[in-house]
């Protein structure tokens, strides 16, 4: 028993995949648009801290789902 | 097994002490206290901050308190715009009790943010905000239009947008503090002497900080998005 829950947390926490793929993009086209246009770094800034948060979001579901798989089922 | 154990005691919030009123007993939980201590820290630092203001000549301190005001009232507002600047009195209290419950836990309380009551009633407060302000602004009937918009086939999500907001801002902020706390707890057991205390720069201070930025932040482009 105590195996199937750590696979089923250990599945749950495979959101932060796509988590980091949202923010690579985001970070890699934050450096493209400031490399071209340095003046609007400021704005870009803040555009990105709430795309990351955003993105951020999908791995912290899934690590709090992981963490009740693991305290409630026991 | 020490890990889980110690981690369900984390994740329930204990009851310090009860109180009655008459025959109804209200127990006081470990996050409420916490909260009274951050209030008291925060009143007393804008007390002492406020006592003995100047038009002219003013003290160091009265530069300080107008320092941190300018910052947080043009940072809140900008994020606001023009037309919901009111708001930002709201915003500026929520963002500075999420960044010090979230940094307290560096002296020993624990963050009353890793409770997961406290992080709904903190989104409940926030969604009644955002609509309230859209009521505020257009009127029942022109607000209730406006689920109807940009097309009629969206009015479902837009209902649904109701409920899921509360919901990804109170689970992004408890399992931001919550995640940063394992990690925190996980390094220490690894690594003991030095190296938790680097990482705690970024996990307490940077992401404690950062989250509550995040939370006010969103909450401010609701607000912006309901009074448009």
């Amino acid at each position: 028993m105590n195996t199937l829950i750590a696979i089923g947390a250990g599945i749950a926490v495979v959101t932060g995949i796509g988590a980091g793929i949202g923010i690579g993009i985001a970070t890699g086209k934050a450096c493209e648009g400031i490399a071209r246009q340095p003046e609007a770094e400021g704005k870009i800034q803040k555009n990105l801290i709430l795309g990351c948060a955003l993105a951020e979001a999908t791995a912290i579901y899934g690590f709090v789902i992981a963490l009740m798989i693991i305290v409630m089922l026991q | 097994m020490n890990l889980a154990e110690e981690l369900i005691e984390e994740l329930n919030c204990e009851v310090v002490f009860t109180l009655h009123v008459g025959s109804i007993e209200i127990p006081v939980m470990e996050s409420v206290v916490v909260t009274w201590i951050v209030m008291g820290i925060l009143i007393l630092l804008s007390v002492f901050l406020t006592t003995g203001l100047r038009t002219q000549n003013i003290s160091k301190k009265q530069a300080c308190a107008e320092f941190i005001y300018e910052k947080l009232t043009s940072m809140v507002g900008g994020m606001l715009g023009e037309e919901a600047k009111q708001y930002s009195g709201y915003l500026i209290t929520v963002l500075l009790y999420i960044g010090l419950s979230n940094i307290i836990g560096l002296i020993g309380f624990k963050s009353p943010t890793k409770d997961l009551n406290v992080t709904i009633a903190l989104a409940v407060m926030s969604i009644i905000l955002v609509e309230g302000a859209g009521i505020y602004q257009h009127g029942v009937r022109k607000w209730l239009k406006n689920f109807t918009k940009p097309v009629a086939i969206v009015t479902p999500f837009n209902i649904l947008d109701v409920f899921t907001r509360p919901l990804s801002l109170c689970m992004r902020l408890f399992g931001n503090v919550l995640g940063a706390f394992v990690i925190m707890e996980l390094l220490k057991i690894v690594c003991p002497p030095v190296i938790p205390a680097i990482f705690s720069v970024y996990f307490d201070l940077f992401d404690g900080l950062l989250q509550a930025y995040v939370f006010v932040f969103l909450t401010s482009l609701y607000i912006k998005e309901a009074v448009e």
